[in-house]
């Protein structure tokens, strides 16, 4: 009986949704609404409207940023699963998975690794701070950052990434994303305006620009490094949990 | 140096790198094994991409660019070498075999720990 419900109400369900898609404007046709009216508006008053000559951030931070604001927060609740499932790691424990291969990282590549890192997270950081003008921003830059972490760690260890990174020093930064976009959609309700409003009344021109300017930019800086190093804490607590089930030193 | 010396020295560094770079694709097909396909695919990325690259910087000249290609010539020589020393030590210390024709022993035979590396 209860199958029965389920069944008829899926069917429903899905004539409906079948029914709702003849309806749709044809994909791909230059007249839908969104080719009509947002993309031009987006191309045309982006820069003045956002405060972002990049097009993509604006849209990303101001025409949605409770979209991104969303976003933000699942990467953390990604995060906050894998710990809560798999627990934070222990280094005491682990072995890298070029240990667990029986090949150690030659001097060769850890030499250039260690040349390379910094060249790596100063890239991420140009990207994201130049987020605003250029192609890049917050997520791309962390995405690197937590490249380059994993890159250290393959070849040098958990327990030399751990000493790197220590976990009172991760900790805070790992929720700066959420805290970061939360403080600046404040700032809106603090002016008397909507929440996530960049542009705020009652100042010259000149200020809310500059007010507006730093905004974004603590916003793409929080999801820069917080993301980054998001993607280094399950990185570290997915190790552990790969190497436990290897027994030690089998071939 | 005059600019038909430049574009000269730009064509010759420019077919140089195409070669390479057809060497190199040739070689990672029909090559039998990994080390022997290793060879011409890290050719490619080294000499190919910094000939093709140098090509460039000798047209745009004395220009902001000018640096970033020679950083990019640095960042394709450190990375792509040694990246191709990462594949086959790791492939050669866990216990990949070259390929040999049946019957005949490969260079080393010290025996099959040889090629494990433990």
């Amino acid at each position: 009986m209860r199958k029965a419900i389920v069944v008829l109400a899926l069917v429903g369900i899905g004539v409906m949704l079948i029914y709702a898609v003849g309806e749709m404007p044809p994909m791909g046709d230059s007249g839908n609404p969104d080719k009509v009216h947002i993309a031009p508006r987006y191309l045309e008053h982006g820069e003045e409207e956002a405060g972002a000559s990049n097009v993509i951030t604006a849209v990303i931070l101001n025409y949605r940023g409770y979209d991104t604001m969303g976003e933000v927060a699942v990467i953390f609740c990604a995060l906050c699963a894998v710990v809560a499932i798999l627990n934070r790691e222990k280094p005491g424990l682990s072995r890298t998975s070029m240990d667990v291969s029986g090949v150690k990282a030659s001097v060769v590549v850890r030499t250039t690794i260690r040349f390379l890192v910094p060249v790596i997270i100063f890239f991420a950081v140009y990207i994201i701070l130049h987020g605003e003008s250029t192609p890049g921003g917050g997520f791309q830059g962390g995405a690197i950052i937590g490249a380059s972490i994993i890159l250290f760690t393959l070849a040098f260890g958990l327990p030399e990434s751990t000493r790197k990174l220590p976990l009172r020093f991760r900790i805070p930064l790992e929720s700066f994303a959420v805290i970061a976009f939360l403080a600046a959609g404040f700032t809106g309700i603090v002016f008397g305006v909507h929440f996530l409003t960049y542009l705020m009344p009652g100042l010259s021109e000149y200020a809310a620009e500059t007010i507006r300017h730093i905004m974004m930019m603590v916003i793409e800086i929080g999801i820069g490094f917080a993301g980054g190093i998001i993607f280094t804490s399950i990185m570290f607590a997915m190790i552990r949990e790969d190497q436990c089930e290897l027994q030690p030193d089998s071939p | 140096m005059g600019s038909v010396a430049k574009d000269v020295l730009t064509v010759i560094f420019g077919l140089t790198g195409v070669l390479f770079f057809i060497g190199g694709t040739v070689g990672l097909l029909r090559c039998p094994d990994l080390y022997s396909r290793l060879h011409p695919a890290t050719k490619c990325d080294t000499v190919g991409s910094c000939s093709i690259t140098i090509a460039l910087a000798l047209q745009i000249g004395l220009d902001i660019a000018l640096f970033k290609i020679m950083v990019v010539i640095l960042l394709l020589l450190v990375t792509s070498a040694s990246s191709g020393h990462a594949i086959g030590r790791s492939a050669f210390k866990t216990g990949v075999m070259p390929w040999h024709k049946k019957g005949v022993v490969p260079w080393p035979l010290k025996g099959e720990d040889r090629w494990t590396g433990r």
